[in-house]
């Protein structure tokens, strides 16, 4: 396995070969929320996309997955602009497209459509099947209106559903057959590339094979060019080509499918695949669970952004010996910190605090309490504890966190890991372990889980 | 149905010649209703005329006001030019919504060579060219006169016209007669009494009106039945909601009875208004005298035999002295109060709409933008609407109204400032309307369908009106239908302190303060009928908005909310 650092920055190329037909490049994207105006309504932005590199090849199907609120279906929206990027470019055969606008931005559109994910909110109930399929022909006045509602009755013909469905109204339809509609709408203006953004995750399970066979049929009929945003594992192990893995605005890993399911390479991918069932009972594979709740993407972690949760994460040499549950422990206390840290203290609360009086935030030693509850606290790191504690009863929490992370800080929390290329596919990993430094991944996994 | 293009795409015409019988039936029917009233109807297509022409006289006023403002400060031969480039931008804006209306693209149509960018303005241009040439094809070629001609021609037509008779009108159901010496009655109805002579045309004008309104939903069933492509659509379910709603199908009828009210006011009332309440002295009565012989004289000289101020009296269903029947007996003034209260109908009705309209139009629209675009624009509104609501609410009409009537605006003389009142009243209330329907407004907006439309680039204003405006015109009709009762009593309330409505404009209120002091006396009616019936007017409006509420209930039409899953 060649471990080649790749900065992301400089030397972009992800994968094989240069003469490979690349239809979207996206690079460095950036789309945060909020806190972009200044003055008192401003504030730290939410980080929802925070640095994306990839491509997106003709007609291919590249996966999106993640956990909830990880930012895929933002980077979706951000690539067919129905939000705006804060920093980077998206090329789309070479047009950069976050600076279009106007006219050129409504001309684009035609080449980008979306496929939302609930088709009980996506489809206007008051409007007839034929008028919600023939809405981006009348905006962009293709043909005569008779042809278009000849086109109309072609596409609903296309998806599967019947031609007199025109004058019916979507209340008339099944969640399936309502998606079919929305795909419908989708296709009205012949795009070349496809944002799915969960499209069969609200269906019942019995439909969504359907839908998902529609969508690869047509996907071959028009050469169409998918990113499909799922949180199925096992549907994106059946429809796409290459997959990236989210996680907190940043993509972990990005590569091939089948490598990828068989032989994950970031930390994250695997606690990930470890989430899917195993239909094999004899199966002696331990579950990694992660602890905890991704952080908060206005506080993303400064060094790598899985860091807070990581099971391999690289400990600081002197302390390579503590139990996991140790590390647990400090980790749920640097957590906790971090939090009381950002809270706002009324002035009430500020002067309760100084009269000694009980506040709504707890003390040190109930801290503590939930954080370690009865692991046993090995005797070398508790000075290290009590300075902490000190900090913390002077209502000091940045003090507090640089005493911890002074401390128990390594590689990861440290810096950024940069992209490595895994394998000669071109699979790309965001890990630090990577480096021929530190043990790899899977090793370290094995150590700490089997 | 075949895949067969023109089965495929049958148009309304092409299904009613499948299947015309269903149409022609309606058609015919309706088409009797309308010659029954042919001469109402002509005089309506008239006033409708009258203020078209208003319009366009306002927008060459205003063309001609900037124009002649220009050429007196600047210099006397720029007048006519500022003239016609003001014109030109007002067609310019016009030109806007006419681009919009027409199936078709100009560009497209002439077959230019415009790039794909330019089209919409280009057609913009076209479209004002033709109709700057239109306007000055009409005010300096001889094509003027001839349309002149033409209109005028129309105009003498629909006079014509509006002079036939008509099944409810005063001539047809004559019930002004006098009493013969011989017994029995000269002048009324085949002879009848007066009261009897009224009744049966107060039965044909609500009979009327109800066959009318019956055979409009009738034409809508037969649609729905026999033309309509989709077999359900969402008001189905609406109506038929409406359907089973008891309540509210009483608050409409009493709409209706108030609505017909106001529109058939002339034909109502047992004297005309003219007689009754404008030249009381100029129309004279012949009635037998005492001594059995005939004798003439003014309305307005037998009204002050006939008060009712507590010492005399002519009270509800009795004839006056002077054999004048008076349903609802006569005012302080010695008139007949029926009449009164019919054309006081129309007021409040004008008023009503007028308000409710503007304030529920503006409401509607101001939604759609601060919904939208939310944001810096909604702060805005909020920051507005609150100034407004934050003055108290009596206190800012009557500031508005002084104001207004001090300066002698020229408003104040329209409808003896009804008008006035109305727009004042528009102001005031739309704060509340636009409060009310910001909460639905700012849900809708976050529907997925609307970023979808965002998607494939649909234009903001037609995404408003598309995909916004039709959830949210169900809350605004429901809260204007309250609020037009309310707005009913407080012109009566303002007209009860002596502000509003100017005599001799009739309006409730002002009967009430009239007659407050007879209340205790064998005069009570004054007061009380117009009481009762504002009473019972604004009982029906809450119950049908509370119908409309039911049957229109949004929760039950509109899935779930909220914006896309995930991140």
């Amino acid at each position: 396995m060649s471990q080649d650092a790749i900065h992301p920055e400089t030397d972009v190329e992800t994968a094989g070969s240069p003469e490979e037909d690349v239809m979207v490049e996206v690079r460095n994207l950036k789309t945060y929320y909020g806190g972009d105006k200044p003055g008192p309504f401003g504030g730290r932005p939410v980080r929802a996309v925070d640095g994306v590199t990839f491509d997106i090849r003709r007609g291919e199907t590249l996966g999106l997955v993640g956990e909830s609120g990880c930012g895929k279906t933002t980077l979706g929206r951000t690539l067919i602009q129905l939000e705006n990027a804060t920093d980077g470019t998206i090329r789309f055969d070479g047009t950069d497209i976050t600076t279009l606008n106007g006219y050129e931005l409504k001309q684009w559109r035609r080449n980008a459509q979306m496929v939302f994910q609930d088709p009980d909110s996506s489809l206007n109930d008051r409007m007839t099947v034929g008028e919600i399929v023939r809405e981006p022909l009348d905006v962009h006045e293709w043909g005569t209106p008779r042809e278009r509602r000849q086109r109309v009755r072609d596409l609903l013909d296309t998806v599967g559903l019947q031609r007199e469905h025109y004058y019916r109204y979507p209340h008339q339809f099944s969640g399936g057959q309502r998606q079919r509609i929305g795909i419908a709408r989708t296709l009205a203006l012949e795009p070349e590339f496809i944002v799915l953004d969960e499209p069969v995750s609200a269906l019942d399970v019995s439909v969504q094979a359907e839908v998902i066979n529609l969508l690869e049929e047509l996907q071959d009929d028009f050469g169409l060019t998918y990113l499909f945003i799922a949180h199925d594992l096992s549907v994106v192990r059946h429809i796409c080509d290459r997959v990236a893995v989210m996680y907190l605005g940043n993509i972990m890993e990005l590569g091939p499918t089948e490598e990828l399911f068989s032989d994950p390479a970031n930390p994250y991918t695997h606690s990930l695949l470890s989430a899917i069932p195993e239909p094999d009972p004899t199966s002696d594979a331990e579950r990694i669970t992660l602890h905890g709740t991704p952080p908060n993407p206005r506080y993303p972690p400064d060094g790598c952004p899985f860091s807070t949760r990581c099971p391999a994460r690289i400990r600081p040499p002197g302390y390579d010996d503590l139990d996991d549950e140790v590390w647990q422990a400090i980790t749920t206390l640097e957590e906790i910190l971090r939090e009381r840290m950002r809270a706002d203290r009324s002035i009430k609360d500020r002067v309760r605090g100084m009269l000694g009086l009980e506040t709504r935030y707890s003390t040190i030693d109930e801290i503590y309490d939930e954080a370690f509850g009865d692991v046993r606290v090995p005797s070398r790191i508790e000075p290290t504890l009590d300075d902490v504690a000190e900090h913390v009863s002077a209502n000091n929490e940045s003090d507090a966190l640089e005493v911890l992370k002074e401390e128990f800080s390594g590689a990861c929390q440290k810096q950024k890991p940069e992209y490595y290329t895994v394998s000669n596919s071109g699979r790309r990993s965001y890990c630090h372990r990577h480096d021929p430094e530190y043990r790899s991944p899977e090793q370290t996994l094995d150590d700490r889980h089997r | 149905m075949s895949t067969n293009d023109t089965e495929d795409d049958r148009t309304l015409r092409d299904r009613v010649a499948e299947n015309p019988r269903p149409a022609a039936v309606w058609l015919a029917g309706f088409a009797v209703l309308i010659l029954l009233e042919l001469g109402r109807f002509a005089d309506g297509a008239t006033n409708l005329g009258i203020i078209a022409e208003l319009g366009v006289a306002a927008v060459v006023g205003t063309a001609k006001l900037i124009g002649g403002n220009v050429g007196s400060t600047v210099a006397d031969p720029l007048g006519p030019v500022v003239f016609a480039l003001t014109l030109v931008l007002i067609l310019a804006g016009l030109a806007g919504i006419i681009r919009s209306l027409i199936p078709f693209s100009p560009t497209k149509t002439l077959d230019l060579d415009v790039p794909d960018a330019r089209r919409v303005l280009v057609d913009r241009v076209l479209v004002t060219a033709a109709l700057a040439g239109l306007t000055a094809l009409l005010m300096l070629t001889p094509v003027g006169d001839a349309v002149d001609t033409g209109v005028a021609a129309i105009i003498s037509g629909l006079d014509a016209a509006s002079n036939l008779p008509t099944i409810t009108s005063r001539e047809l159901i004559p019930n002004q007669g006098h009493r013969l010496p011989e017994g029995g009655w000269e002048g009324t109805f085949l002879g009848l009494s007066p009261a009897v002579a009224w009744f049966i045309r107060v039965c044909v004008v609500y009979g009327y009106a109800f066959l009318l309104l019956y055979w409009f939903w009738r034409g809508y069933l037969t649609y729905r039945d026999h033309y309509r492509e989709a077999d359900w659509a969402p008001i189905d379910d609406t109506t038929n909601r409406l359907r089973g709603h008891p309540w509210g199908q009483a608050g409409l009828v009493i709409v209706i009875m108030f609505v017909v009210m106001a529109v058939w006011a002339p034909a109502l009332g047992p004297v005309t208004a003219e007689e009754n309440l404008y030249q009381p002295y100029q129309n004279e009565h012949t009635y037998l005298n005492d001594n059995g012989e005939l004798e003439t004289s003014a309305h307005g000289t037998l009204n002050i035999q006939t008060r009712s101020n507590g010492d005399s009296n002519v009270g509800p269903f009795s004839y006056d002295q002077y054999d004048r029947w008076a349903p609802f007996g006569t005012n302080s003034d010695g008139k007949d109060l029926f009449t009164f209260l019919m054309y006081g109908a129309r007021t409040s009705l004008v008023i009503g709409l007028l308000a409710t309209g503007l304030s529920a139009g503006f409401a509607l629209a101001l939604a759609m933008v601060t919904a939208y675009y939310r944001g810096l624009v909604d702060l805005v509104a909020v920051i507005g609407s609150d100034s407004i609501q934050s003055v108290p609410f009596i206190l800012l009409v009557l500031l508005l109204f002084v104001v207004f009537r001090e300066a002698d605006h020229p408003i104040v003389s329209l409808y003896d400032g009804g008008i006035l009142l109305a727009l004042i009243l528009a102001f005031t209330y739309w704060p509340a309307l636009w409060r009310s329907i910001r909460g639905p407004s700012l849900q809708i907006a976050q529907a997925e369908w609307i970023d979808a439309a965002k998607s494939f680039g649909q234009r903001p204003s037609v995404t408003m009106r598309k995909h916004m405006a039709p959830y949210v015109v169900i809350y605004i009709i429901i809260y204007a239908s309250l609020v037009l009762g309310t707005i009913v009593i407080t012109t009566a309330a303002l007209s009860f302190l002596g502000l509003g409505i100017n005599p001799p404009t009739p309006e409730w209120g002002r009967m009430i303060a009239e007659g407050r002091s007879f209340i205790s006396t064998k005069s009570w009616h004054v007061a009380t009928i117009p009481g009762i019936l504002i009473v019972f007017v604004v009982t029906g409006f809450n119950a049908f908005g509370d119908a409309l509420r039911d049957a229109m209930d949004v929760q039950a039409d509109v899935g779930g909310e909220g914006g896309g899953g995930g991140a």
